[in-house]
């Protein structure tokens, strides 16, 4: 078995290059293809940050700004060289040098990459932070203390890691159950949550338009939560892993359903009800007032909103609700923030909820 | 056996001699000794190994002052040496009364009780003494995590008793006896190897052996030793699951494949129907599980998790009443399952039922409070 996982890496790898421009191609015809229809969705999606979730190193803008990433730590020196549509990762410690080429890069903001050595898969340990522009140790690496030179390359993933990495980055990375990174298409595309896209595409060029996916939009907030937890962690995930601390702030349905005012059935608490995946973040606190006076009536209103008579009003503000109810969480490593989906009413010293 | 027997003998010195120790203190002495001389002369017997003698004077000081524990102690632990259990165990019973938290006592109440076949009462003496520090050196630890997961391989905790027998496969502790302990648990045979017949031998063994490689880290070996398993012993009840069962947490689309063919020889393993459905469930291959989870279930309607299973295929298959109704029941045969509350809460949470989800939400984080780690 793992002879044959090694061999199919390597396989891999020697295809990516090549296999890695069919495949950008492939996802351009999809996103072109199914942008006859969905042209807004088309338009916008595949930049969002689940779009570009991963990227070949050739067309990644971040290496191309950024083609001398370097960092030390310890007895150890990395670079993330750029040259020529070429990223090498290497790692000296000062007689001795190991250089990989990077084939994938996880991340549109914070960049991750996967290596290949000896057959194996790693992940890099180090990793691109835009809050401090350069590198620093991947984030879960902190406590990883090298022994020797290959060891300091990164942390070497276990057999089921690579199908979570690629399954949730990529989309056609896992077929069957397995992982097939000759069929890897960078990011999220539009196969990848609606499954059934592209034979419906193929259909409809065909005059037939009575095979749609599944249409996300009717699942309940219980399963949407399920849905998009598949790769940001679903609550029975996280328990299940026992993760707790500010770790586990960026599992977003993990932290939405701890809310006291997570209802499974209430399509106003959902992550589409807030988030569009096809578009990018929204950064704006404000943007998301309506949001929460969908349930809570502002104090200027004379009744609560319909359906929730117990949601009250907030008595301090009507605007900027998240920046109070959601605040910002810092991962333990500091590089990383997310706003906490555990929605709540925030007393000032309390401990992060757990 | 003998094998057995010489390492209860050596389990047996190690925690007397821990003892021994903590019978010099002058706590124990003081504590309601009987007549000096009483003492003086049963432990010059017990010194000079005359243990007969040493037994004798132990049980006339003990019925002088019952409430001398170090009395009790060398009293139960020297019976234990000559394989009298009963009376060691009762012995022990009330030094353990006396000293509640004394780790080496109470885990050698277990073995006794190993010993008389009460073996539930073994386990729970066992694994409490395990935890009050008995198995704090490594001779100890061998001998108590082999009776350990012997006891609960009879008593059919069988995923337990792997999980047991792991400690020897990563220390690279072997023997033929414990070869066949670990086929034992792997093939689901509530039996100690004592019971184990001739003719089973080979196979229990042979399976044993399999495991002990997946266990220990080499799972090419191990993949070599099943395979050879299958071929010796083509229908051999559970074999295809326990290779099935071990290879689920790296691997777990071939494990469902061996849970698949396991099914085909024996459709009404219920095991083997529990763990295809939760794979499948794994795979969001809802509609694929029900019938296997409505097998276990059928087959073993008392089994928690066939009614976990069941439950579970329903809720994701869009059964909300059916699933709560077998979910409740799986929680009422096995309160403290995390999976039955975690299924619980999104069952409760996709019926809208957003109070009982969060009290749902709320055991099964209590129950996994002391597992936390940082990810």
């Amino acid at each position: 078995m793992i002879a044959f996982l090694a061999a199919s890496v390597l396989a891999a790898s020697v295809l990516a290059a090549r296999v890695g421009a069919a495949a950008q191609t492939a996802h351009e015809n999809i996103a072109s293809s199914c942008a006859g229809c969905h042209a807004a969705q088309a338009r916008t999606q595949p930049e969002t940050p689940m779009g570009r979730a991963l990227q070949w190193p050739d067309l990644d803008p971040l290496l191309k700004s950024h083609p001398d990433l370097t960092f030390r730590k310890g007895a150890y020196a990395y670079t993330v060289e750029t040259r020529q549509n070429q990223t090498v990762y290497s790692v000296t410690d000062g007689t001795r040098t190991i250089s990989l080429p990077i084939h994938w890069s996880f991340g549109k903001g914070a960049q991750t990459w996967v290596l290949e050595k000896d057959g194996e898969l790693y992940e890099s340990m180090v990793s691109y932070y835009p809050s401090i522009d350069a590198l620093e140790i991947t984030t879960g690496d902190a406590d990883l203390t090298p022994q020797n030179l290959d060891e300091a390359v990164g942390r070497k993933l276990r057999k089921t890691e690579p199908k979570d990495c690629f399954g949730c980055h990529s989309t056609n990375g896992v077929l069957n159950g397995a992982l097939t990174l000759k069929t890897v298409e960078p990011g999220v595309t539009c196969e990848h949550c609606h499954t059934g896209a592209t034979s419906h595409m193929i259909a409809a060029q065909g005059g037939e338009f009575d095979t749609p996916p599944p249409d996300l939009k009717k699942l309940s907030s219980e399963d949407i939560s399920n849905f998009c937890g598949q790769c940001h962690r679903t609550w029975e995930t996280v328990v299940r892993s026992s993760w707790r601390g500010e770790v586990d702030v960026r599992f977003q349905p993990f932290r939405l359903a701890n809310s006291k005012c997570f209802d499974g059935t209430d399509p106003r608490i959902s992550c589409i009800a807030c988030h569009d995946p096809h578009q990018d973040l929204v950064t704006s606190e404000s943007s998301y007032d309506g949001k929460c006076l969908a349930c809570h009536a502002s104090k200027n209103a004379s009744a609560p909103a319909a359906g929730h008579s117990d949601a009250k009003a907030c008595t301090v503000a009507s605007t900027n609700c998240v920046s109070c109810h959601m605040p910002k969480v810092k991962l333990p490593n500091g590089l990383v923030t997310f706003h906490d989906h555990e929605i709540r009413i925030v007393k000032p010293g309390a401990p992060y909820p757990d | 056996m003998v094998l057995i027997k010489s390492r209860q003998k050596r389990v047996c010195t190690v925690l007397i001699a821990a003892f021994m120790l903590l019978a010099c203190f002058p706590r124990a002495t003081a504590q309601s000794a009987p007549e000096s001389d009483l003492i003086e002369q049963a432990s010059a017997a017990r010194m000079q190994n005359d243990i007969p003698r040493a037994i004798e004077l132990y049980s006339r000081a003990v019925e002088v002052n019952p409430k001398w524990p170090d009395g009790w102690w060398f009293l139960g632990s020297l019976q234990y040496g000559t394989g009298a259990y009963i009376p060691a165990r009762d012995a022990l019973s009330h030094y353990i009364g006396m000293i509640p938290s004394a780790g080496p006592a109470i885990a050698l109440r277990g073995l006794c009780e190993f010993e008389t076949g009460q073996y539930t009462e073994a386990l729970g003496d066992i694994q409490h003494g395990i935890s009050l520090g008995a198995a704090n050196q490594p001779r100890n630890e061998q001998i108590l995590r082999y009776h350990e997961a012997l006891l609960e391989t009879r008593l059919g905790n069988y995923a337990s008793a792997l999980k047991t027998y792991t400690f020897f496969a990563k220390n690279g502790v072997t023997n033929p006896e414990l070869l066949v302990a670990i086929g034992l648990a792997g093939l689901r045979m509530p039996l100690l190897p004592k019971d184990v017949s001739t003719e089973q031998q080979p196979l229990v063994s042979a399976a044993g052996d399999a495991a002990y490689r997946f266990l220990a880290g080499d799972e090419q070996s191990a993949t070599q030793a099943f395979q050879k398993l299958f071929r010796v012993y083509p229908s051999a009840p559970n074999a295809h699951f326990l290779y099935g069962y071990l290879l689920f947490a790296t691997d777990p689309d071939a494990a469902l494949a061996e849970f698949l063919q396991e099914l085909k020889l024996a459709p009404s393993n219920a095991d083997a129907s529990v763990m295809a459905a939760w794979a499948l469930l794994l795979r969001n291959r809802a509609p694929e599980a029900l019938p296997h989870a409505q097998n276990a279930a059928s087959e073993a309607p008392k089994l928690p998790s066939a009614q976990l299973v069941l439950g579970k295929s329903l809720m994701e298959t869009g059964d909300l009443n059916g699933a709560l109704e077998h979910l409740q029941q799986a929680l009422q045969l096995e309160p403290d399952n995390l999976e039955t509350h975690l299924a619980l809460a999104k069952a409760y949470s996709k019926s809208g039922r957003k109070e009982e989800a969060r009290r749902e939400r709320a055991v099964s984080l209590q129950l996994t409070k002391g597992n936390a780690t940082a990810n």
